[in-house]
């Protein structure tokens, strides 16, 4: 139906070689980059600034993960850690005077040189043994932060960032944020979309199914999950810094702690391993869905005036909301992204039910 | 810094890691089973707590009766948890399974504070909290107790792998399908598995909330005991001992000899930095077992 | 970009969802003054919140009660950021676009990263007990009001309590400080360093890992150092387990104290009788006696109006939340005063804010008065001591060694508007 195959008939290499085949697809893409595009004329404020940027940053990190945990096959605890390498290194150098195009580079430059010096360590193990030696850099790096008053900046531990400028334009208002926001996601994705068609990505896709396979046909696989680390971590530290400075505008040690971590695996997983797609479902879900089931709840709670404890009003949505993320696995292990393409896949050929 | 405060240090940090140890051998119990990390163990630490708690408390039976009732249902609720849900999981990719695991641990910590309550409950279990002085050397006589608790349970499940029913569990742990192909109900096995580290989980729970209180806190125990599990290797019971006394160890002295010279809480930077090395020596624990993969 | 109908859709249900929960017209026509009430009901503030939040609500339901404040309702709009700032920053920006014009999220991770927001939107920020100590200068932080003794002044007030309980004389004196090793824990250092200096105590800090579950390590090596006072510093689990450790290391309870964060519900899991004699700060009287208190049992609960457990009335916690939310209304109160017409916005709130004088709250908290400068209201508190039923005070209320307290408040204010721009 939506997504016709019939009368696609591609002539040209290039045509098929292209990021979406499908007529379809290719409106799709541009229709919601259209909607982000005029979304701070579009919506209120309060969607922009607390569902929409949100949403942005978080996909982003989201899908510096995804590389490392869905290209690669690396588990990693300790990401929200790298965020906050990358966040404090560019928040200190935009308070030194440096511009912002320069801090964000330097901010993912950071991350990645320390990220993959524990990668580097960390990655002598697999699987839970490496998620475990990735929780071990959250610690430390936390403790880090959090116990050197120069690097977490005085008794109150909160850095201010200074008014910014990107490319000449002042990030001080909330359009400008978001757009700032936009620009760095737009990147990422252009980049996560291409890197699984470079040899790179091949590389990684085969250490991730096996690594010593992947060693016998040639590929060196421990410089590639290194590699993997490297890129992950840049992204990371990059996405930190544009957390800092256009979402919170302050940092504070507690902003990246072992919850940011946890928070951002469970994007992944629940989106969708290696979906550019589920990072962002994933986010969307984790992020939004604790706060809509707790205005659900309230609205429930007043309208029908259910006498239930507060304690049990307050801890509804929690229970919710652990209650979707099994459900969801259970119903679908692949994750949101997987939810999506049987649907579409389902369309593909709808009416009939197979295509071959 | 006195001997006697090395030592005091160290006898209740052996004690300490032996209650931390006790988490860990729940998650090792399911680890060698079915092969996934349940993160979920903390939260069944809480829920043991909790329903002690309620039995004790609301329905206002003695602490005798309520603690092997509530070990009774917590071993219930770690079959029906197996049955509904990781059983349908089974053939998914490992990292999914975990990841349920952590849904299942946000539900639990939404669920029982929001019946029972989230203000913290007081679990009284009769261990006195009077000082107890050997010489100069205070035992702590709650931490003693709950260790040796710990030793005592993690040597019955050591002992349980030699019997008739471990031996099957040990069977089910080195290759699910030729236990399969010998005639052992796998799924049982691992059902058998889930319900003892349940159970084991409320062991810890009520021990650490007599002292700490009864509260979604509890779920915490969880970060160290994989530490510990990790350190031990993540399929060796015997392990889990070790590496809780050295942790508890570890801990405890850097907690008496660094944090001084440092101005900051090192403990839980010693144990990361143990299991960094540790993985960087021997990268599947000191008594895992190094897994042979074919390519 | 790979975005697509689910995310559109997804999208227009987020959306729907939540236009549905916006201002509900009726509300929007009566004569209202709206708060919002971010809190931490779910993840480390559970301690307190639930308590705090029944004292708030009880509070709010008398004034409305009674008619309202010039015939304005107060309408708090109560809901759960669960210690996440994202969706503490979406809880305020509702609130922003309802219209509220005073934000109280009761936890200091929040009430950090809604500092420059609220300082921007001119929205009033209370940061009761939580936040930055520094907040208290009104000069640099017009619109954060802590309205209450900071953490600084806790602890000199403590200090000032030993001093004055050894004879008016500290010197040669141990003090042993343990805290949770957190931003918050380490608060009170630079204020101990100071008065180590004047007073010429000695001074050993033990600082323990969050959260503060097992601190048997620590309270060993406190014994030893054989302190003349100890205070512990924490909040939640933290606090039951310093007490606990500090009862099975045999010291004695009467040298032994704690900040505002002690409650009946943390005796009772460390056992009633066993903590008799423990020390705490008493920001407000406790217990059911001050007559505020019995005027909500009388209008609010016995008509079964309450918002919570009956038998919670009265805890400490609770009564945090009553002296909270006085204040809070005796500011829209002086707003009427000065400008009856309105109109109701958040700059007129702060007018009324900042011109409390001597609220007692009918006997409830110690003499407050809040100026353009002094947002702390003047750092009154007590000393009181647990004696096995409740807390009875073991000082007038006073207030002590604000200029120490003010120089580092005037510091680290400073930094923070040097950093800003």
């Amino acid at each position: 139906m939506f997504y016709r195959r019939a009368g696609i008939l591609h002539t040209r290499y290039q045509d098929e070689r292209q990021l979406w085949p499908f007529a379809f697809d290719r409106g799709l893409v541009a229709t919601v980059l259209a909607i982000l595009l005029v979304a701070p004329f579009a919506f209120d404020r309060i969607y922009l600034v607390t569902y929409l940027l949100p949403w942005i940053i978080w996909s982003s990190a989201a899908l510096g993960l995804n590389l490392l945990m869905g290209g690669a096959g690396q588990v990693h605890l300790g990401y929200g850690a790298v965020m906050g390498i990358g966040a404090y290194a560019s928040v200190h150098l935009l308070r030194a005077g440096i511009p912002l195009e320069l801090a964000l580079l330097a901010g993912g430059l950071a991350s990645a040189a320390i990220g993959s010096l524990f990668g580097a360590a960390a990655l002598r193990v697999k699987g839970l043994y490496l998620a475990m030696a990735t929780l071990a850099m959250q610690y430390i790096v936390d403790f880090i932060i959090s116990h050197f008053s120069i690097i977490s900046g005085g008794s109150q531990a909160t850095l201010q960032v200074p008014p910014v400028r990107f490319l000449g334009v002042s990030l001080a208002s909330d359009a400008a944020a978001y757009y700032f926001a936009l620009l760095i996601c737009v990147g990422i994705v252009l980049f996560m979309l291409n890197v699984r068609r470079t040899s790179f990505g091949r590389a990684l896709a085969a250490v991730r199914e096996k690594d010593y396979a992947a060693a016998v046909i040639g590929v060196d696989s421990f410089r590639f999950k290194l590699v993997a680390f490297f890129v992950s971590s840049f992204v990371g530290g990059m996405v930190g810094c544009v957390m800092a400075v256009s979402y919170y505008r302050a940092v504070s040690p507690d902003q990246f702690h072992l919850d940011l971590s946890i928070q951002l695996v469970a994007m992944v997983i629940v989106g969708g391993l290696g979906s550019v797609l589920g990072s962002f479902f994933g986010a969307a879900l984790i992020l939004f869905a604790p706060i809509v089931l707790n205005h659900a709840v309230a609205f429930g709670a007043d309208t029908f005036g259910v006498g239930i404890s507060a304690d049990l009003r307050a801890h509804l949505p929690l229970m919710l909301y652990g209650a979707m993320i099994v459900g969801f696995l259970l119903w679908e292990p692949l994750g949101l992204a997987k939810i999506y393409n049987n649907a579409r896949n389902y369309f593909m050929v709808w009416p009939l039910r197979h295509n071959r | 810094m006195e001997f006697a405060l090395i030592l005091e240090l160290s006898v209740n940090g052996i004690f300490i890691g032996l209650m931390y140890a006790l988490v860990a051998a729940g998650l090792v119990l399911i680890y060698k089973t079915s092969g996934i990390a349940n993160l979920a163990q903390g939260a069944l630490a809480m829920m043991g707590a909790y329903v002690v708690w309620a039995i004790s408390a609301q329905l206002g039976a003695p602490m005798w009766l309520a603690i092997p009732l509530g070990l009774i249902v917590m071993f219930g609720a770690g079959l029906l948890t197996e049955r509904l849900a990781l059983r349908r999981m089974i053939g998914q990719p490992v990292i999914m399974v975990i990841m349920l695991t952590i849904g299942i641990e946000i539900m639990l910590r939404g669920v029982l504070p929001g019946i029972f309550g989230a203000a913290v409950k007081k679990l009284d279990v009769g261990i006195p909290n009077d000082p107890l002085f050997i010489g100069d050397i205070l035992i702590n006589r709650a931490t003693m107790i709950g260790g040796l608790i710990s030793l005592a349970l993690v040597a019955l499940s050591i002992a349980f792998f030699n019997s008739r029913l471990g031996l099957m569990m040990r069977a089910v742990s080195d290759d699910q399908m030729a236990s399969w192909s010998v005639g052992i109900r796998v799924d049982r096995a691992v059902a058998i598995a889930w319900g003892l580290s349940a159970t084991m989980a409320t062991t810890a729970g009520i021990l650490w909330g007599s002292t700490q209180g009864v509260d979604w806190s509890l779920s915490l125990l969880l970060i160290k005991a994989l530490a510990i599990a990790i350190l031990g290797g993540l399929d060796s019971i015997p392990g889990v001992l070790l590496a809780g006394v050295l942790i508890g160890l570890a801990e405890s002295l850097a907690t008496g000899l660094l944090d001084p010279l440092v101005g900051g809480g090192t403990r839980d930077v010693v144990a990361s930095v143990i299991i960094l090395l540790t993985l960087l020596l021997r990268p599947h624990g000191l008594f895992g077992r190094e897994h042979i993969e074919r390519v | 970009m790979s975005v697509t109908r689910r995310t559109l859709l997804s999208q227009a249900a987020v959306i729907a969802l939540a236009t549905q929960f916006r201002i509900d017209p009726a509300a929007a026509q009566e004569k209202v003054i709206r708060f919002a009430m971010p809190q931490d009901f779910t993840k480390i503030y559970t301690f307190v919140t639930a308590e705090y939040s029944q004292g708030q609500k009880d509070y709010i339901a008398l004034v409305n009660a009674r008619g309202g404040i010039n015939g304005y309702r107060i309408l708090a709009e109560v809901s759960d950021q669960g210690n996440d700032l994202p969706r503490a920053i979406e809880q305020y920006e509702r609130a922003k676009s309802q219209g509220a014009i005073l934000v109280d999220p009761l936890g200091t991770p929040a009430a950090r990263a809604l500092t420059p927001r609220a300082l921007a939107d001119k929205i009033n920020l209370i940061t009761a007990y939580s936040g930055r100590s520094d907040a208290a200068d009104g000069t640099v932080f017009p619109y954060i009001f802590p309205l209450s003794p900071n953490y600084w002044t806790q602890i000199a007030l403590l200090i000032d309590y030993f001093r004055t309980q050894s004879g008016g004389d500290l010197k040669g004196k141990k003090i042993c400080f343990v805290h949770i090793d957190t931003p918050f824990g380490k608060e009170p250092l630079p204020i101990l360093k100071r008065l180590q200096e004047k007073l010429g105590f000695e001074l050993s800090t033990f600082p323990y890992t969050p959260p503060g579950n097992d601190q048997s390590a620590i309270w060993p090596q406190v014994r030893r150092a054989r302190p003349d006072w100890v205070v512990f510093w924490g909040a939640g689990v933290g606090q039951t387990v310093a007490l606990t450790e500090a009862i099975r290391n045999g010291l004695p309870l009467s040298k032994v104290s704690s900040s505002v964060w002690l409650s009946e519900s943390d005796m009772d899991v460390v056992g009633r009788q066993q903590a008799a004699g423990v020390l705490k700060v008493e920001p407000c009287a406790s217990g059911r006696e001050p007559r505020l208190i019995q005027q909500i049992l009388k209008e609010v609960v016995e008509p079964g109006k309450g918002s919570g457990a009956a038998e919670k009335v009265g805890t400490a916690y609770y009564n945090y939340g009553v002296m909270i939310t006085s204040i809070m209304v005796e500011g829209v109160r002086q707003a009427f005063a000065k400008a009856p017409n309105g109109p109701i916005s958040g700059e007129w709130l702060n007018a009324g804010l900042s011109s409390i004088t001597n609220f007692e709250a009918e006997g409830l908290i110690p003499p407050t008065t809040v100026t353009p400068q002094d947002h702390q209201g003047g750092g009154k508190a007590r000393i009181a001591r647990w004696d096995g039923t409740k807390f009875v005070p073991a000082t007038d209320w006073f207030t002590a060694y604000q200029d120490v307290v003010w120089d580092e408040i005037r510091t680290t204010a400073a930094e923070f508007q040097k950093s800003g721009k």
